[in-house]
């Protein structure tokens, strides 16, 4: 071990998260100083000899680093940690034991991207996984956030709906109520271009809105006109404007052919 | 097992006596030509040999054996070299002398007569083709399983040699020599260690300008991150580096190959499919490079199904690529006809395959193109249709999925359609017209690609240096000839009335 004072740290944060509900303030203010002793035992970014079982201690340090994170709603900070066990994580891999809590660490990544429509950066993490292919659909921490943003792609929204309730961890759920302002911002552009009009009640199914209320204030956002007496939302068609025709990139396109028409001959 | 090597060694040359009399020079032959060619390219400072040399390597390289390699650098290095005994050291030890001394009088006397035995050197060639020797030993130590440890032995003699001795003329060979190096830590299976050294050396190959062995480095690590899938990793590589544009069209076709990998993991399918398409365009042909050929194409076809097109059916024929591609070519059927169950159980059934390739996490995004696709036919198909029928059709799992799919479709322009939610249906809207300002922009992009091409083939030409001197005598010999004629002729016609006056 580090030091003394590392471990009844180690062991006293471990006691407040694990306690229930864990006590966030505590976790918090135990953390940071557990960070000041990983850097002095050079523990944080790991380099030269280290001691395999320190190393153990500093991931799980990082690990319940994230979850808090995730609880105290500080993505930020879920950021750094998560950056901070990425060393941990590949690096270390075939020196380390795995840990039992990594796979909810990436899922949490993954889903993390989705809420902020990385799309890219969410399909080169999942690339970058060290699974099998097969695995990506049984492991539960990864499939739910790879079913997640299939559906998204697909448009089945309902689906991605009804599975806010199957979330593998406590800590997901946080980041499922922001996806579900995504999908529903996603919804309701798909409406403006598919629909001419809709009734209130059946906007309100297909928007996830429980109550009247709700709907009328999103509809306000986005300025859809909405005829109460009638029960009905219009949508304001966006009028087909002329084309013009770019008559100066046509003419500069032809000058240039000309141009190059010239050299050959 | 040293005697079992020798019988082989010999059997093999006895094999090649007899079908080499219409045959090019044996191997020994081909390299002491080749450090010729080298030595040339070193005192006339001319790159283009030392190419053409390394352009013969992948031949040669199916051809050499120990007693090749011992053979050749017997005869290119003088008797007790330090150079060729620390050489002959990586090979195993020469046969016994007899044999030896039997076969190389039968190889001298089958051997074009041309090669006088007096032609024994007294110096030592230049240093490039001692490294050109290191290389053909390296690949030689690839081609069997006990020596890989060996190769990476020699490898990084090889790399401190080359590095200390620090020349430019050796920039070429160089470039193949990492190639060798990275082919040994990837038999060894260490390909991550090497990544520290290759990362140190173009460094020092950006700052020197090497563009050779930039461009082979390069290739190198890209190649190593993607081997372990490290696409992040890889992304800023290629950001923070330039390709650079003297590279030769094999390296060019990697590059293009690694960047469109990238592109497509990405998303970004318009960038991948030009890149793929470079790739395939770059490379050498499909009978030499196979593997590359196959490998690309199984990329492009689904880079291309994710973009929403369908491959050409000819691809599927190609003798080359038939056999490889059958499992991609029923993914493309399932995504021709739209249909989900289809699609699912091809995908299953060649899920082993894909997963080798690295290609399953790409075609698993194939779903929704396949959803997408079943959507505009029936769009093209219906003037109307109830949301149920396009739930049983693409068997998609209730109506309020189709709703929001079909939303989604039509906010995409995948087809152009109303939904009219009261009635529960979809009214399909009419196809756009083909002519608009696009129709002029894709044109104005193929015609600019036709006058690169064109611009790109003139600036490719090459000239001797000096050719012009020549073309410019000749000219002026043309024109003197030409003014001797006319005098001639004068003269002549005085002649011809002479002799006219004589009859």
């Amino acid at each position: 071990m580090a030091s003394q004072k590392l471990a009844t740290l180690y062991n006293e944060l471990q006691r407040a998260f694990d306690a229930r509900p864990s006590d966030l303030k505590k976790c918090g203010t135990l953390l940071a100083q557990l960070k000041v002793g990983l850097i002095e035992a050079g523990l944080l970014i790991p380099q030269g000899e280290t001691n395999f079982h320190d190393l153990v201690v500093a991931r799980d340090i990082l690990e319940i680093g994230v979850f808090w994170s995730i609880r105290a709603k500080d993505v930020p900070s879920f950021d750094r940690y998560f950056s901070q066990l990425h060393t941990f994580y590949t690096d270390f891999r075939s020196s380390l034991p795995p840990s039992k809590r990594e796979f909810a660490v990436r899922g949490l990544n993954l889903i993390r991207l989705l809420t902020q429509n990385r799309i890219a950066d969410f399909h080169t993490t999942l690339e970058s996984l060290p699974l099998p292919a097969d695995e990506i659909n049984t492991n539960p921490y990864i499939r739910h956030p790879v079913n997640l943003e299939r559906w998204l792609m697909e448009g089945s929204y309902s689906k991605v709906w009804n599975a806010r309730e199957e979330a593998p961890a406590e800590e997901y759920k946080f980041f499922v109520d922001s996806l579900m302002g995504t999908i529903r911002n996603e919804i309701a552009s798909c409406e403006e271009s598919a629909y001419d009009s809709l009734p209130l009640k059946d906007a309100a199914t297909l928007l996830f809105f429980p109550s009247q209320s709700g709907l009328l204030v999103f509809a306000q956002q986005r300025g859809w006109q909405v005829d109460l007496t009638a029960g009905m939302i219009t949508f304001a068609k966006k009028n087909d404007e002329q084309v013009e025709i770019p008559t100066q990139k046509l003419i500069a396109a032809n000058l240039a052919y000309a141009r190059e028409l010239e050299q050959i001959v | 097992m040293p005697d079992v090597e020798i019988v082989k060694a010999t059997d093999k040359k006895d094999e090649k006596k007899d079908e080499r009399k219409p045959e090019p020079p044996t191997p020994t032959q081909e390299i002491k030509a080749n450090i010729a060619l080298i030595d040339r390219a070193i005192n006339d400072i001319e790159t283009r040999l030392t190419h053409r040399v390394l352009r013969s390597l992948t031949a040669l390289r199916k051809r050499i054996n120990d007693k090749v390699l011992r053979d050749a650098i017997e005869e290119n290095y003088p008797k007790d070299s330090a150079v060729k005994n620390s050489l002959l050291s990586w090979l195993p030890p020469a046969p016994p002398v007899e044999q030896s001394m039997e076969v190389d009088t039968t190889s001298g006397t089958n051997a074009a007569p041309s090669l006088p035995p007096s032609s024994k050197p007294t110096s030592d060639p230049v240093p490039e083709a001692e490294i050109y020797f290191r290389l053909l030993i390296i690949h030689h130590l690839h081609t069997s399983k006990d020596t890989y440890s060996k190769s990476m032995e020699l490898s990084h003699e090889t790399v401190d040699k080359m590095q200390s001795m620090n020349r430019r003329s050796m920039d070429p060979i160089a470039a193949k020599i990492w190639f060798a190096v990275e082919r040994s830590y990837e038999l060894g299976g260490e390909l991550a260690d090497a990544r520290p050294m290759f990362l140190a050396a173009q460094r020092t190959a950006s700052l020197r300008h090497d563009d050779d062995t930039q461009a082979s480095l390069i290739n190198r690590l890209l190649r190593g991150y993607l081997h372990y899938n490290l696409y992040d990793q890889a992304d800023k590589l290629v950001s923070k580096t330039t390709f650079p544009a003297s590279a030769s069209n094999p390296q060019y076709a990697r590059y293009h190959y690694c960047l469109g990998r990238i592109k497509a993991v990405q998303l970004n399918y318009t960038a991948a499919h030009t890149n793929l398409q470079q790739a395939i365009r770059r490379a050498p042909a499909a009978k030499t490079a196979p593997g590359f050929y196959q490998v690309v194409h199984k990329l492009f076809v689904i880079v291309e199904l994710l973009m929403g097109d369908i491959p050409d059916r000819g691809l599927f024929r190609h003798p080359v690529l038939e056999k490889a591609l059958s499992a991609y070519f029923d993914i493309v059927k399932a995504v021709r006809t739209g249909s989900l169950s289809e699609f699912q159980t091809t995908l299953n059934k060649h899920a082993a395959q894909f997963e080798a390739d690295k290609t399953y996490t790409l075609i698993v995004r194939l779903r929704q193109n396949v959803i997408k696709t079943g959507i505009r036919r029936l769009s093209l198909s219906y003037s109307r249709i109830s949301l149920r029928d396009i739930c049983l059709k693409l068997h998609l799992d209730s109506e309020e999925d189709a709703e929001y799919i079909v939303g989604k479709a039509i906010r995409d322009g995948v087809i152009e359609g109303r939904i009219v939610h009261e009635k529960g249906w979809m009214e399909c809207g009419s196809q756009k017209d083909g002519y608009g300002p696009e129709a002029s922009d894709m044109f104005g992009r193929r015609i600019g690609y036709c006058l690169d091409l064109h611009n790109e083939s003139v600036k490719a030409m090459r000239y001797p240096l000096n050719a012009h001197r020549k073309e410019l005598a000749a000219a002026q010999d043309a024109r003197e000839r030409e003014k001797e004629l006319a005098k001639e002729i004068q003269e002549g016609d005085l002649d011809d009335d002479e002799g006219l006056g004589d009859y």
